[in-house]
């Protein structure tokens, strides 16, 4: 029972990384990034290949992935910047399942849809618990400095101009600020992140696969913000964890209805989680932790 | 401050955890084992039927009188056909369930993931996935698998292909783990009999294969071996009909399945050939687990489960135990090494409980494996779509 | 060349099977501005609807498409009232990431009722018509026929109906028509019943060239959107042009490229249109 707590909040964790990734690029530049899945695979897949394959140490892996997820999410982001948000929620979702695509069919590059096992875990497996606990120490680090980071961005004025921009585009580019790099920046870090996120998945479980990146992650993780609060750190960490505690609590809510055909447990199971985000949705749009109103700036 | 959010988030997940039913853990309860199948995802074709399988071989054998007088409890968790969901339903079913086993899992990319808990844990995995990587993973005899592994399977495809006359096949197949060491295969065997091969590897996800169907065609194969699952090739077979393609048609037993007969009308599914892992003629086995599922022609990954949990259940009756130590320990014992010959868990655990060897041949095959937990031997099922049923041809 | 051809005709009978979702999606953005993600699920529904009258009613097919039809209209409808509409308080984003639950949930509504077996129309198949280079099958002649007869029908109901005409004014400027006494709360029902209804017709047609499981209209999903992209979101005549062009390039591209490439070469696509024009092919630049 231990393991599976400790197991499920090394899951939590890394879906706080994917959580505040989310948080940065949606909640505060405006730019809604239904790709998240195609940067959590990003990630995953250079650590996995750095590390297992070329054997460079895990923490090299870890940077070798932020640097190849924040440049990908430059890349992506520059090519559709332009867009109004709606499109680029459909060409990001788009992206992401390119990702999966040339993932499962580049066998030389990517090891195909047989995946990468054997990835190098980052405590010793064979500590039992002790690997639990000590990877969820690694990944909470990662989550403070990560929620550190970001707490500081805000307060900066950088944070504040994205706001601004996030509101009112027209506006903040008259005040000469330049929509462009501010949003194409604060994408470039929220795709570092999810990068980081997936690195540490695959450095978890030992296993990078094409089937692990579909767009469900990116449902979920959606789920955890908006139930957090899209706007706040603290809310996109809190929602990750409760999502998490959420989704594990279906199994045994689908369980509890007997006469039930397996299939139709699992499909019980997964309308319970869409209903969930849906009263989730409803009953707080703005989440748990809204958005502090800002010292309102002279008008 | 960030310690108080986050011990917020974890007693938030501990609550969630804490609010399940409890668990009663004792020795003389059921014996516990796991099903974990793909109920939704792309795979969501086969595990449902799967899952049903081991339950009704679990009610058979409790009705029996149970494993050394012990029920049998089998508890099924989804997959999702994804290997992160996988993996977080094994945990589930390895830490809160305590499963001596998790039996059934079909993705290769599931059971990869799901194996370094399984054989941490100490947990027996069964697996019907077909990758070559799988067994080839440091499971410390904590895996075995019945579905034999692909190079055998291509082989016997490039074989069936040349038996029935052809001299050039294409191989059209979805990006599977083993398409291309299937491929290999095939182009071996047809290539040494002076016959020649391409390759063809579309999106299982399109809607219609016309214009792959077109390409292939254009090289006039005389055979067409089919590499997917029931739903693209179901796409696939009609867009063969509609184009008038006339060849043999080759494909896997576990997609040219009932389900896929029935949905596509007599005269299109008319002379498919297939091909399934199969234990030798005049084991009851087959006949056995038709009943069972409750069909006549069942696939091979129902056949393979039904022998898994049957393994299982006459492993832990040897054993005298209820963890996967046990089963690990016992299931070559039951499995292989000659003994009175048993087709069903009922049969092999009453032999058992009264002292005596048994060696167990399935449904799905003689059920020998390696040291790695590969099958060492396999015959196959011939089949052929005959007027809207699967007839036997041969088994060989 | 002859397989240019073929090639060419295989991707018009793609585009306009996949024209007919399109335009659903297309028509519910341009009234209710959101991007509907459920799409897909409704256009399951329908087709689940269309095989249930066909196979348990035994429906002739052109009834067992229109079943389709009110069925997914129907399906959109009430979840669009239940849940999508109270979302759109907060937005027409919360609008977007609600139905992608909405969605979610009715996959596996329809997972729960029916399993997720293969199920297949009564209808027998027929080889194909051969015309000098190119072939094209009966089936598919008449499914580009149901999908130009849907899409005709909307077009008049869009051009000769009052409410059709309130519907595009709307789209056009929702303030100017709420000033113009144009009920909107009507008008946005109305254009989720025909969308959702147009989404299970284009689900049906799969259905019928191919079978039917929980999944068939999760695998249009990408296409559809693509389409709706590269010809403007919001712009009905943009889907249809946007559906061709998404249709005739996945196709072709199989000759050069690996089939399994075909997502990624309709995204491409989208990026080349997008980069040329922002808004699409006949989208409004406007924001």
């Amino acid at each position: 029972m231990l393991t599976y707590i400790l197991f499920a909040l090394v899951i939590g964790s890394i879906y706080a990384l994917l959580a505040q990734s989310l948080m940065l690029s949606w909640g505060l530049a405006g730019l809604v990034n239904l790709g998240l899945a195609g940067f959590f695979a990003i990630g995953a897949y250079a650590s996995a290949m750095a590390t297992t394959w070329h054997h460079a140490p895990i923490p090299a892996g870890l940077a070798i992935a932020i640097i190849v997820g924040g440049a990908v999410g430059l890349l992506v982001c520059i090519s559709t910047l332009k867009l109004r948000d709606d499109y680029l929620a459909i060409v990001t979702l788009g992206f992401a399942e390119v990702v999966r695509v040339v993932a499962s069919n580049e066998v030389w590059l990517t090891g195909g849809t047989d995946g990468i096992p054997g990835v190098p875990v980052m405590v010793p497996r064979d500590l039992g618990l002790g690997f639990h606990a000590g990877t969820l120490a690694v990944v909470v680090v990662a989550v403070a400095l990560v929620y550190g980071l970001q707490r500081r961005l805000l307060a900066a004025p950088w944070g504040r101009t994205l706001r601004a921009i996030r509101e009112d585009q027209t506006v903040a580019s008259v005040a000469g600020k330049s929509t462009v790099r501010f949003k194409a920046e604060a994408f470039c870090i929220a795709s570092a992140i999810a990068a980081l996120a997936g690195a540490l998945y695959g450095h978890y479980t030992s296993y990078v696969a094409p089937d692990q990146f579909q767009p469900l992650v990116t449902i979920y993780i959606f789920l955890a913000v908006t139930a957090g609060g899209n706007t706040r750190p603290a809310g996109a960490v809190i929602g990750a964890y409760a999502l998490v505690a959420f989704l594990e609590a279906t199994r045994f809510l689908a369980d509890l209805v007997p006469g039930l055909a397996p299939v139709q447990a699992a499909s019980l199971r997964e309308i319970i989680v869409g209903l969930g985000l849906l009263l989730v949705l409803s009953v707080r749009p703005n989440g748990i932790l809204p958005e502090r109103s800002q010292k309102a700036p002279a008008r | 401050m960030i310690n108080r959010r986050f011990f917020l988030g974890s007693s938030l997940a501990l609550s969630g955890t804490l609010a399940m039913p409890a668990v009663l853990r004792a020795q003389s309860g059921p014996i516990r084992l796991g099903t974990l199948t793909p109920l939704t995802g792309s795979g969501g074709a086969y595990g449902p039927v799967m899952a049903s399988v081991v339950k009704r071989a679990a009610e058979e054998i409790n009705k029996a009188g149970g494993v050394n007088g012990r029920e049998l409890l089998i508890l099924s968790e989804d997959d999702q056909t994804n290997p992160e969901a996988g993996l977080r339903a094994a945990r589930k079913l390895i830490d809160v369930d305590k499963v001596a086993a998790i039996i059934g899992t079909w993705a290769s990319s599931v059971t990869t993931a799901v194996a370094p808990v399984a054989w941490e844990s100490g947990t027996f995995l069964t697996t019907v996935s077909g990758a070559d990587s799988i067994t080839l993973l440091p499971h410390r005899g904590f895996l075995v698998r019945t579905q034999p592994n692909t190079t055998l399977q291509g082989r016997k495809f490039g074989e069936f292909a040349l038996e029935s006359g052809a001299k050039n096949v294409t191989f059209l197949s979805p990006q599977t783990p083993f398409t291309d060491s299937q491929y290999a295969e095939i182009t071996k065997v047809v290539t040494a009999a002076g016959g020649k091969t391409t390759k063809l590897v579309y999106d299982d996800k399109k809607t219609t294969l016309r214009t792959e169907v077109d390409s292939v065609l254009r090289g006039k194969p005389d055979a067409i071996i089919m590499g997917g699952y029931a739903t693209d090739t179901a796409i696939l077979v009609r867009d063969l009909y509609r184009a008038s393609y006339r060849g043999k048609l080759i494909g896997f037993g576990y997609a040219v399945n009932k389900q896929l007969v029935e949905a596509l009308p007599p005269d299109v599914s008319e002379g498919i050939l297939t091909l399934s892992p199969s234990a030798a003629a005049g084991s009851n086995g087959y006949a056995h687990v038709a009943r069972l599922a409750g069909m006549e022609t069942p696939d091979t990954y129902s056949c393979q489960v039904y022998d898994q949990i049957s393994l299982v259940a006459m492993a832990l009756g040897l054993g005298r135990g209820d963890t996967g130590t046990v089963i690990r320990d016992n299931i070559r014992k039951v499995s292989q090494g000659g003994g009175e010959r048993v087709d069903t868990a009922v049969d092999g655990l009453k032999l058992i409980a009264a002292g005596r060897k048994v060696d167990y041949d399935g449904a799905s095959g003689p059920c020998d494996f390696t040291e790695t937990g590969d099958v060492t031997d396999a015959k196959f099922r011939y089949e052929q779509v005959r007027g809207g049923k699967i007839t036997l041809i041969k088994i060989a | 060349m002859e397989a240019l051809l073929q090639t060419l005709v295989n991707g018009l009978v793609a585009g306009s099977l996949l024209a007919v979702p399109a335009l659903g999606f297309s028509a519910i953005f341009a009234v209710l501005r959101f991007p509907n993600f459920a799409i897909g699920a409704l256009a399951t529904a329908g087709a689940y609807g269309a095989w249930l009258a066909n196979v348990g009613l035994g429906a002739p097919i052109p009834v067992a498409v229109a079943i389709g039809f009110v069925v997914a209209g129907l399906a959109g409808v009430a979840v669009e009232f239940a849940a999508l509409d109270r979302l759109g308080r907060a937005g027409h984003l919360m609008k977007a990431i609600g139905s992608l639950a909405v969605g979610m949930v009715l996959e596996n509504v329809i997972r729960f009722a029916f399993g997720n077996d293969l199920k297949a129309f009564d209808l027998p198949l027929a080889r194909d018509i051969v015309f000098g280079p190119v072939r094209i099958g009966p089936q598919q002649l008449a499914s580009v026929g149901f999908a130009l007869a849907a899409m005709a029908a909307f077009w008049a109901f869009l051009s000769l109906t009052s409410l059709g005409r309130s519907m595009r004014a709307v789209a056009d400027n929702p303030n100017l028509a709420r000033l113009k006494g144009v009920d909107p709360t009507v008008v946005a029902l109305v254009t989720v019943f025909l969308g959702a209804g147009l989404c299970g017709v284009g689900g049906t047609l799969i259905g019928l060239d191919a079978s039917l499981d929980p999944l068939t209209g999760g695998r249009i999903l990408l296409s559809v959107f693509a389409a709706a992209v590269v010809g403007g979101l919001g712009s009905i005549p943009g889907a249809v042009v946007g559906a061709f062009l998404i249709g005739i390039t996945e196709e072709m591209s199989s000759l050069a490229l690996a089939p399994a490439y075909r997502l990624a070469v309709s995204f491409a696509v989208i990026f080349l249109v997008l980069s040329f024009r922002p808004a699409g092919l006949l989208g409004r630049a406007v924001r």
